[in-house]
Protein backbone atom coordinates (compact mmCIF):
# COMPACT_ATOMS: atom_id res chain seq x y z
CA UNK A 1 0.00 0.00 0.00
CA UNK A 2 1.34 3.34 -1.02
CA UNK A 3 0.67 5.64 1.91
CA UNK A 4 1.24 8.83 -0.02
CA UNK A 5 -1.35 7.83 -2.59
CA UNK A 6 -3.80 6.88 0.16
CA UNK A 7 -3.50 10.23 1.92
CA UNK A 8 -3.68 12.06 -1.39
CA UNK A 9 -6.92 10.29 -2.30
CA UNK A 10 -8.42 11.17 1.07
CA UNK A 11 -7.42 14.78 0.52
CA UNK A 12 -9.12 14.93 -2.87
CA UNK A 13 -12.16 13.17 -1.46
CA UNK A 14 -12.37 15.93 1.15
CA UNK A 15 -12.06 18.57 -1.58
CA UNK A 16 -14.89 16.93 -3.54
CA UNK A 17 -17.01 16.99 -0.38
CA UNK A 18 -16.19 20.69 0.07
CA UNK A 19 -17.42 21.33 -3.46
CA UNK A 20 -20.80 19.90 -2.61
CA UNK A 21 -20.83 21.70 0.73
CA UNK A 22 -20.36 25.02 -1.05
CA UNK A 23 -22.95 24.08 -3.67
CA UNK A 24 -25.47 23.29 -0.90
CA UNK A 25 -24.56 26.50 0.92
CA UNK A 26 -23.67 25.01 4.30
CA UNK A 27 -22.76 27.48 7.05
CA UNK A 28 -19.06 28.48 6.73
CA UNK A 29 -18.27 27.36 10.29
CA UNK A 30 -18.98 23.73 9.31
CA UNK A 31 -16.73 23.62 6.22
CA UNK A 32 -13.64 22.35 8.04
CA UNK A 33 -15.64 19.60 9.73
CA UNK A 34 -17.17 18.51 6.43
CA UNK A 35 -13.67 18.18 4.99
CA UNK A 36 -12.34 16.20 7.97
CA UNK A 37 -15.36 13.90 8.23
CA UNK A 38 -15.28 13.15 4.52
CA UNK A 39 -11.54 12.43 4.53
CA UNK A 40 -11.89 10.10 7.52
CA UNK A 41 -14.75 8.21 5.88
CA UNK A 42 -12.71 7.85 2.70
CA UNK A 43 -9.69 6.59 4.65
CA UNK A 44 -11.86 3.97 6.35
CA UNK A 45 -13.34 2.86 3.04
CA UNK A 46 -9.97 2.64 1.28
CA UNK A 47 -8.37 0.71 4.12
CA UNK A 48 -11.17 -1.86 4.12
CA UNK A 49 -10.96 -2.16 0.35
CA UNK A 50 -7.21 -2.59 0.58
CA UNK A 51 -7.86 -5.38 3.04
CA UNK A 52 -9.75 -7.18 0.30
CA UNK A 53 -13.25 -6.24 1.29
CA UNK A 54 -15.97 -5.87 -1.33
CA UNK A 55 -16.42 -2.25 -2.46
CA UNK A 56 -20.11 -2.30 -1.54
CA UNK A 57 -19.56 -3.32 2.06
CA UNK A 58 -16.57 -1.00 2.38
CA UNK A 59 -18.73 1.89 1.14
CA UNK A 60 -21.40 0.99 3.66
CA UNK A 61 -18.90 1.05 6.51
CA UNK A 62 -17.34 4.29 5.31
CA UNK A 63 -20.77 5.93 5.03
CA UNK A 64 -21.66 4.67 8.52
CA UNK A 65 -18.52 6.25 9.91
CA UNK A 66 -19.40 9.53 8.19
CA UNK A 67 -22.91 9.40 9.68
CA UNK A 68 -21.54 8.70 13.15
CA UNK A 69 -18.90 11.43 13.03
CA UNK A 70 -21.41 13.96 11.76
CA UNK A 71 -23.73 13.23 14.70
CA UNK A 72 -20.84 13.88 17.07
CA UNK A 73 -19.68 17.00 15.24
CA UNK A 74 -23.21 18.42 14.92
CA UNK A 75 -23.30 19.03 18.66
CA UNK A 76 -20.19 21.17 18.49
CA UNK A 77 -21.18 22.99 15.32
CA UNK A 78 -24.76 23.87 16.27
CA UNK A 79 -26.33 22.34 13.18
CA UNK A 80 -28.23 19.22 12.22
CA UNK A 81 -26.16 16.07 11.51
CA UNK A 82 -27.34 15.64 7.93
CA UNK A 83 -25.98 19.08 7.00
CA UNK A 84 -22.52 17.64 7.59
CA UNK A 85 -23.13 14.11 6.35
CA UNK A 86 -24.82 14.72 2.98
CA UNK A 87 -21.95 16.70 1.40
CA UNK A 88 -19.45 14.30 2.96
CA UNK A 89 -20.87 11.10 1.46
CA UNK A 90 -21.74 12.28 -2.03
CA UNK A 91 -18.18 11.84 -3.36
CA UNK A 92 -18.64 8.10 -2.77
CA UNK A 93 -21.05 8.02 -5.73
CA UNK A 94 -19.62 5.48 -8.23
CA UNK A 95 -19.31 7.87 -11.16
CA UNK A 96 -17.12 5.78 -13.43
CA UNK A 97 -19.22 2.63 -12.94
CA UNK A 98 -22.37 4.53 -13.86
CA UNK A 99 -20.63 5.96 -16.93
CA UNK A 100 -19.56 2.48 -18.06
CA UNK A 101 -23.09 1.22 -17.43
CA UNK A 102 -24.56 3.90 -19.68
CA UNK A 103 -21.94 3.30 -22.35
CA UNK A 104 -22.54 -0.44 -22.21
CA UNK A 105 -26.30 -0.03 -22.49
CA UNK A 106 -25.87 2.18 -25.55
CA UNK A 107 -23.53 -0.34 -27.17
CA UNK A 108 -25.96 -3.19 -26.50
CA UNK A 109 -28.84 -1.19 -27.91
CA UNK A 110 -26.87 -0.46 -31.07
CA UNK A 111 -26.85 -4.11 -32.14
CA UNK A 112 -29.71 -4.79 -34.52
CA UNK A 113 -30.26 -8.36 -33.34
CA UNK A 114 -29.28 -10.15 -30.15
CA UNK A 115 -25.79 -11.16 -31.32
CA UNK A 116 -23.81 -8.80 -29.08
CA UNK A 117 -20.78 -10.29 -27.38
CA UNK A 118 -21.60 -11.95 -24.04
CA UNK A 119 -18.66 -10.15 -22.45
CA UNK A 120 -20.31 -6.80 -23.15
CA UNK A 121 -23.57 -7.89 -21.55
CA UNK A 122 -21.95 -9.35 -18.45
CA UNK A 123 -19.72 -6.30 -17.97
CA UNK A 124 -22.69 -3.96 -18.26
CA UNK A 125 -24.78 -5.97 -15.81
CA UNK A 126 -21.85 -6.07 -13.41
CA UNK A 127 -21.34 -2.29 -13.50
CA UNK A 128 -25.06 -1.67 -13.19
CA UNK A 129 -25.50 -3.89 -10.15
CA UNK A 130 -22.40 -2.45 -8.51
CA UNK A 131 -23.61 1.14 -9.03
CA UNK A 132 -27.05 0.30 -7.70
CA UNK A 133 -25.81 -1.39 -4.57
CA UNK A 134 -23.16 1.23 -3.87
CA UNK A 135 -25.80 3.97 -4.09
CA UNK A 136 -27.99 1.95 -1.69
CA UNK A 137 -25.06 1.44 0.67
CA UNK A 138 -24.38 5.18 0.72
CA UNK A 139 -27.97 6.11 1.58
CA UNK A 140 -28.34 3.31 4.11
CA UNK A 141 -24.96 3.83 5.72
CA UNK A 142 -25.54 7.51 6.38
CA UNK A 143 -28.96 6.92 7.92
CA UNK A 144 -27.87 3.93 9.97
CA UNK A 145 -26.20 5.73 12.94
CA UNK A 146 -29.22 8.01 13.32
CA UNK A 147 -31.55 5.01 13.40
CA UNK A 148 -29.38 3.18 15.93
CA UNK A 149 -29.06 6.16 18.24
CA UNK A 150 -32.85 6.55 18.00
CA UNK A 151 -32.59 10.30 18.09
CA UNK A 152 -34.59 12.16 15.52
CA UNK A 153 -32.56 15.23 16.16
CA UNK A 154 -29.36 15.90 18.01
CA UNK A 155 -31.44 16.13 21.17
CA UNK A 156 -28.59 16.93 23.53
CA UNK A 157 -27.95 19.80 21.26
CA UNK A 158 -28.75 22.56 23.72
CA UNK A 159 -28.37 26.00 22.30
CA UNK A 160 -28.34 27.67 25.72
CA UNK A 161 -25.17 25.82 26.72
CA UNK A 162 -23.21 27.17 23.82
CA UNK A 163 -22.12 30.71 23.26
CA UNK A 164 -25.01 33.05 22.62
CA UNK A 165 -25.95 34.15 19.17
CA UNK A 166 -25.43 37.83 18.35
CA UNK A 167 -28.16 39.84 19.97
CA UNK A 168 -29.52 41.42 16.80
CA UNK A 169 -31.21 38.33 15.31
CA UNK B 1 -62.55 33.74 22.19
CA UNK B 2 -61.33 37.27 21.90
CA UNK B 3 -60.43 38.99 18.68
CA UNK B 4 -56.72 39.27 19.50
CA UNK B 5 -56.39 35.58 20.30
CA UNK B 6 -57.87 34.50 17.00
CA UNK B 7 -55.62 36.94 15.22
CA UNK B 8 -52.62 35.46 17.02
CA UNK B 9 -53.73 31.98 16.00
CA UNK B 10 -53.86 32.82 12.33
CA UNK B 11 -50.57 34.68 12.53
CA UNK B 12 -48.90 31.66 14.12
CA UNK B 13 -50.39 29.42 11.46
CA UNK B 14 -48.97 31.47 8.62
CA UNK B 15 -45.56 31.70 10.31
CA UNK B 16 -45.43 27.93 10.76
CA UNK B 17 -46.35 27.40 7.13
CA UNK B 18 -43.61 29.80 6.07
CA UNK B 19 -41.09 27.87 8.19
CA UNK B 20 -42.24 24.61 6.62
CA UNK B 21 -41.96 26.14 3.17
CA UNK B 22 -38.40 27.32 3.82
CA UNK B 23 -37.39 23.90 5.14
CA UNK B 24 -38.97 21.99 2.25
CA UNK B 25 -37.45 24.13 -0.47
CA UNK B 26 -34.00 24.08 1.15
CA UNK B 27 -33.71 20.29 1.10
CA UNK B 28 -34.94 19.00 4.48
CA UNK B 29 -36.53 15.58 4.78
CA UNK B 30 -40.24 15.20 5.53
CA UNK B 31 -39.71 13.95 9.08
CA UNK B 32 -37.51 16.93 9.81
CA UNK B 33 -40.14 19.43 8.61
CA UNK B 34 -42.83 17.81 10.72
CA UNK B 35 -40.60 17.60 13.78
CA UNK B 36 -39.49 21.22 13.59
CA UNK B 37 -43.01 22.57 13.11
CA UNK B 38 -44.38 20.47 15.95
CA UNK B 39 -41.57 21.57 18.23
CA UNK B 40 -42.22 25.23 17.55
CA UNK B 41 -46.00 24.99 17.85
CA UNK B 42 -45.74 23.03 21.11
CA UNK B 43 -43.48 25.73 22.51
CA UNK B 44 -46.00 28.39 21.51
CA UNK B 45 -48.82 26.43 23.17
CA UNK B 46 -50.74 25.23 20.11
CA UNK B 47 -51.35 21.80 18.70
CA UNK B 48 -50.65 21.32 15.02
CA UNK B 49 -51.27 18.67 12.41
CA UNK B 50 -49.46 18.74 9.12
CA UNK B 51 -49.98 17.20 5.72
CA UNK B 52 -46.74 17.39 3.78
CA UNK B 53 -46.43 16.80 0.07
CA UNK B 54 -43.63 17.62 -2.31
CA UNK B 55 -45.02 20.94 -3.52
CA UNK B 56 -47.67 21.91 -0.94
CA UNK B 57 -48.11 22.02 2.82
CA UNK B 58 -51.41 21.82 4.66
CA UNK B 59 -51.67 22.72 8.31
CA UNK B 60 -54.38 22.70 10.93
CA UNK B 61 -53.59 24.58 14.09
CA UNK B 62 -55.75 24.76 17.20
CA UNK B 63 -55.35 26.31 20.62
CA UNK B 64 -54.87 24.30 23.80
CA UNK B 65 -58.61 24.01 24.59
CA UNK B 66 -59.56 23.20 20.99
CA UNK B 67 -61.99 26.12 21.02
CA UNK B 68 -60.75 27.51 17.78
CA UNK B 69 -58.84 26.13 14.87
CA UNK B 70 -57.46 27.25 11.55
CA UNK B 71 -56.63 25.29 8.42
CA UNK B 72 -54.54 26.64 5.63
CA UNK B 73 -52.59 25.52 2.63
CA UNK B 74 -49.36 26.83 1.20
CA UNK B 75 -47.59 26.10 -2.03
CA UNK B 76 -43.93 25.17 -1.58
CA UNK B 77 -41.39 27.15 -3.59
CA UNK B 78 -39.27 25.23 -6.12
CA UNK B 79 -36.81 22.93 -4.41
CA UNK B 80 -33.17 23.83 -4.13
CA UNK B 81 -30.40 23.31 -1.64
CA UNK B 82 -29.67 25.81 1.09
CA UNK B 83 -28.38 24.23 4.26
CA UNK B 84 -27.72 27.58 5.92
CA UNK B 85 -31.47 28.09 6.14
CA UNK B 86 -32.07 24.64 7.62
CA UNK B 87 -29.32 25.14 10.15
CA UNK B 88 -30.71 28.55 11.07
CA UNK B 89 -34.25 27.25 11.51
CA UNK B 90 -32.99 24.36 13.62
CA UNK B 91 -31.22 26.79 15.95
CA UNK B 92 -34.22 29.10 16.00
CA UNK B 93 -36.58 26.27 16.98
CA UNK B 94 -34.51 25.50 20.05
CA UNK B 95 -34.32 29.14 21.01
CA UNK B 96 -38.10 29.38 20.72
CA UNK B 97 -38.39 26.43 23.11
CA UNK B 98 -35.81 27.65 25.59
CA UNK B 99 -35.93 31.44 25.43
CA UNK B 100 -39.70 31.74 24.73
CA UNK B 101 -39.41 33.96 21.69
CA UNK B 102 -42.35 36.13 20.70
CA UNK B 103 -44.01 35.96 17.29
CA UNK B 104 -42.35 39.24 16.37
CA UNK B 105 -38.88 37.82 17.03
CA UNK B 106 -39.69 34.70 15.02
CA UNK B 107 -40.86 36.79 12.09
CA UNK B 108 -37.69 38.87 12.14
CA UNK B 109 -35.53 35.74 12.22
CA UNK B 110 -37.44 34.26 9.26
CA UNK B 111 -36.94 37.48 7.33
CA UNK B 112 -33.22 37.29 8.05
CA UNK B 113 -33.02 33.63 6.99
CA UNK B 114 -34.86 34.30 3.75
CA UNK B 115 -32.14 36.69 2.64
CA UNK B 116 -29.22 34.71 4.02
CA UNK B 117 -26.24 35.14 1.66
CA UNK B 118 -24.92 32.44 -0.66
CA UNK B 119 -21.24 31.92 -1.26
CA UNK B 120 -20.02 34.25 -3.99
CA UNK B 121 -20.35 32.90 -7.49
CA UNK B 122 -16.60 32.83 -8.21
CA UNK B 123 -15.93 30.80 -5.09
CA UNK B 124 -18.68 28.30 -5.91
CA UNK B 125 -17.40 27.85 -9.45
CA UNK B 126 -13.79 27.42 -8.37
CA UNK B 127 -14.54 25.01 -5.53
CA UNK B 128 -16.89 22.91 -7.66
CA UNK B 129 -14.24 22.80 -10.39
CA UNK B 130 -11.72 21.62 -7.82
CA UNK B 131 -14.25 19.07 -6.58
CA UNK B 132 -14.49 17.74 -10.13
CA UNK B 133 -10.72 17.43 -10.24
CA UNK B 134 -10.85 15.62 -6.91
CA UNK B 135 -13.43 13.18 -8.23
CA UNK B 136 -11.22 12.49 -11.19
CA UNK B 137 -8.25 11.73 -8.94
CA UNK B 138 -10.40 9.45 -6.75
CA UNK B 139 -11.27 7.25 -9.70
CA UNK B 140 -7.65 7.03 -10.71
CA UNK B 141 -7.23 9.87 -13.21
CA UNK B 142 -3.90 11.50 -14.00
CA UNK B 143 -3.03 15.14 -13.28
CA UNK B 144 -3.75 16.15 -16.86
CA UNK B 145 -7.19 14.56 -16.63
CA UNK B 146 -7.75 16.47 -13.40
CA UNK B 147 -7.12 19.74 -15.17
CA UNK B 148 -9.50 18.76 -17.97
CA UNK B 149 -12.18 17.91 -15.38
CA UNK B 150 -11.63 21.21 -13.59
CA UNK B 151 -12.30 23.19 -16.76
CA UNK B 152 -15.27 21.01 -17.73
CA UNK B 153 -16.94 21.20 -14.30
CA UNK B 154 -16.32 24.92 -14.08
CA UNK B 155 -17.99 25.67 -17.40
CA UNK B 156 -20.70 23.07 -16.82
CA UNK B 157 -21.79 24.69 -13.58
CA UNK B 158 -21.66 28.10 -15.23
CA UNK B 159 -24.05 26.83 -17.91
CA UNK B 160 -26.37 25.39 -15.29
CA UNK B 161 -26.48 28.66 -13.36
CA UNK B 162 -27.14 30.67 -16.49
CA UNK B 163 -29.87 28.27 -17.65
CA UNK B 164 -31.51 28.36 -14.21
CA UNK B 165 -31.43 32.16 -14.26
CA UNK B 166 -33.23 32.09 -17.60
CA UNK B 167 -35.99 29.90 -16.07
CA UNK B 168 -35.54 26.84 -18.21
CA UNK B 169 -37.11 23.62 -17.02
CA UNK B 170 -34.93 22.26 -14.22
CA UNK B 171 -34.23 18.94 -15.93
CA UNK B 172 -33.34 20.78 -19.11
CA UNK B 173 -30.84 22.87 -17.11
CA UNK B 174 -29.21 19.67 -15.92
CA UNK B 175 -29.19 18.32 -19.45
CA UNK B 176 -27.48 21.45 -20.79
CA UNK B 177 -24.89 21.37 -18.04
CA UNK B 178 -24.15 17.66 -18.50
CA UNK B 179 -23.91 18.09 -22.25
CA UNK B 180 -21.55 21.06 -22.11
CA UNK B 181 -19.35 19.56 -19.39
CA UNK B 182 -18.91 16.24 -21.16
CA UNK B 183 -18.55 17.96 -24.54
CA UNK B 184 -15.66 20.04 -23.22
CA UNK B 185 -14.04 17.04 -21.53
CA UNK B 186 -14.41 15.07 -24.76
CA UNK B 187 -13.09 17.91 -26.93
CA UNK B 188 -9.69 17.68 -25.23
CA UNK B 189 -9.44 14.12 -26.45
CA UNK B 190 -10.86 14.82 -29.87
CA UNK B 191 -8.83 17.87 -30.75
CA UNK B 192 -5.84 18.09 -28.43
CA UNK B 193 -4.43 15.42 -26.19
CA UNK B 194 -3.92 12.10 -27.85
CA UNK B 195 -4.53 10.03 -24.73
CA UNK B 196 -7.14 8.10 -22.80
CA UNK B 197 -9.48 10.53 -21.03
CA UNK B 198 -12.18 8.16 -19.83
CA UNK B 199 -11.91 9.26 -16.19
CA UNK B 200 -12.10 12.93 -17.06
CA UNK B 201 -15.12 12.31 -19.29
CA UNK B 202 -16.96 10.24 -16.69
CA UNK B 203 -16.29 12.53 -13.73
CA UNK B 204 -16.86 15.88 -15.44
CA UNK B 205 -20.64 15.61 -14.86
CA UNK B 206 -20.51 14.35 -11.28
CA UNK B 207 -21.17 17.79 -9.77
CA UNK B 208 -24.75 17.32 -11.01
CA UNK B 209 -25.53 14.11 -9.09
CA UNK B 210 -28.84 14.40 -7.20
CA UNK B 211 -27.35 13.72 -3.79
CA UNK B 212 -30.02 15.33 -1.61
CA UNK B 213 -32.91 13.50 -3.34
CA UNK B 214 -30.96 10.22 -3.08
CA UNK B 215 -30.48 10.45 0.67
CA UNK B 216 -33.83 12.07 1.42
CA UNK B 217 -35.59 9.32 -0.55
CA UNK B 218 -34.11 6.72 1.69
CA UNK B 219 -34.75 8.57 4.94
CA UNK B 220 -38.34 9.41 3.93
CA UNK B 221 -39.14 5.79 3.05
CA UNK B 222 -37.52 4.54 6.25
CA UNK B 223 -39.48 7.06 8.34
CA UNK B 224 -42.74 5.91 6.78
CA UNK B 225 -43.32 8.92 4.53
CA UNK B 226 -43.35 6.53 1.62
CA UNK B 227 -45.26 8.67 -0.84
CA UNK B 228 -42.91 11.62 -0.37
CA UNK B 229 -39.96 9.28 -0.64
CA UNK B 230 -41.19 7.90 -3.93
CA UNK B 231 -41.75 11.40 -5.29
CA UNK B 232 -38.22 12.43 -4.35
CA UNK B 233 -36.91 9.22 -5.86
CA UNK B 234 -38.62 9.89 -9.16
CA UNK B 235 -37.25 13.43 -9.16
CA UNK B 236 -33.73 12.11 -8.51
CA UNK B 237 -34.17 9.55 -11.26
CA UNK B 238 -35.23 12.27 -13.71
CA UNK B 239 -32.10 14.27 -12.88
CA UNK B 240 -30.01 11.15 -13.45
CA UNK B 241 -31.75 10.56 -16.78
CA UNK B 242 -31.05 14.17 -17.78
CA UNK B 243 -27.37 13.75 -16.93
CA UNK B 244 -27.06 10.56 -18.93
CA UNK B 245 -28.91 12.08 -21.88
CA UNK B 246 -26.44 14.95 -21.87
CA UNK B 247 -23.52 12.54 -21.86
CA UNK B 248 -25.15 10.38 -24.54
CA UNK B 249 -25.49 13.36 -26.83
CA UNK B 250 -21.75 13.97 -26.53
CA UNK B 251 -20.97 10.28 -27.06
CA UNK B 252 -23.06 10.31 -30.23
CA UNK B 253 -21.39 13.46 -31.53
CA UNK B 254 -17.85 12.26 -30.88
CA UNK B 255 -18.42 8.56 -31.64
CA UNK B 256 -16.66 7.37 -28.50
Amino acid sequence: MNWFELIEKCFWFGIAALGFAVLFNVPPRTLLNVFLIAATGCLCRLLFMHDGMNIILATFIGACLIGLLSILAAHKNATAPFILSIPAVIPMVPGVFIYRLILGLVRIAEYSSGNYPPQLLSDTVNYGLKSFFILGAIAMGVAFPMMISRKETAKNFLVSKRKKLPAKI
Amino acid sequence: MSESESKKLSETGSLLLEIGNLLMCSGASTARVRMTINRISDALGYSTDLFITHRALMLTISDANHEQFLSSLKRVAPHGANFKVISGISRMSWRIVEDHWSLEQIRKEIERLRTVPHYSRTIVLLVVGLAGAGFCRLFGGTYIEMMVTFVASFIGLLVRQEATAKHFNQYLCVFFAAFVASFIAGSFKKFGLNMELEHAFATSVLFLVPGIPLINTFSDVIDGNILNGVIRGVHGLMVAVAISLGMLTTILIYHF
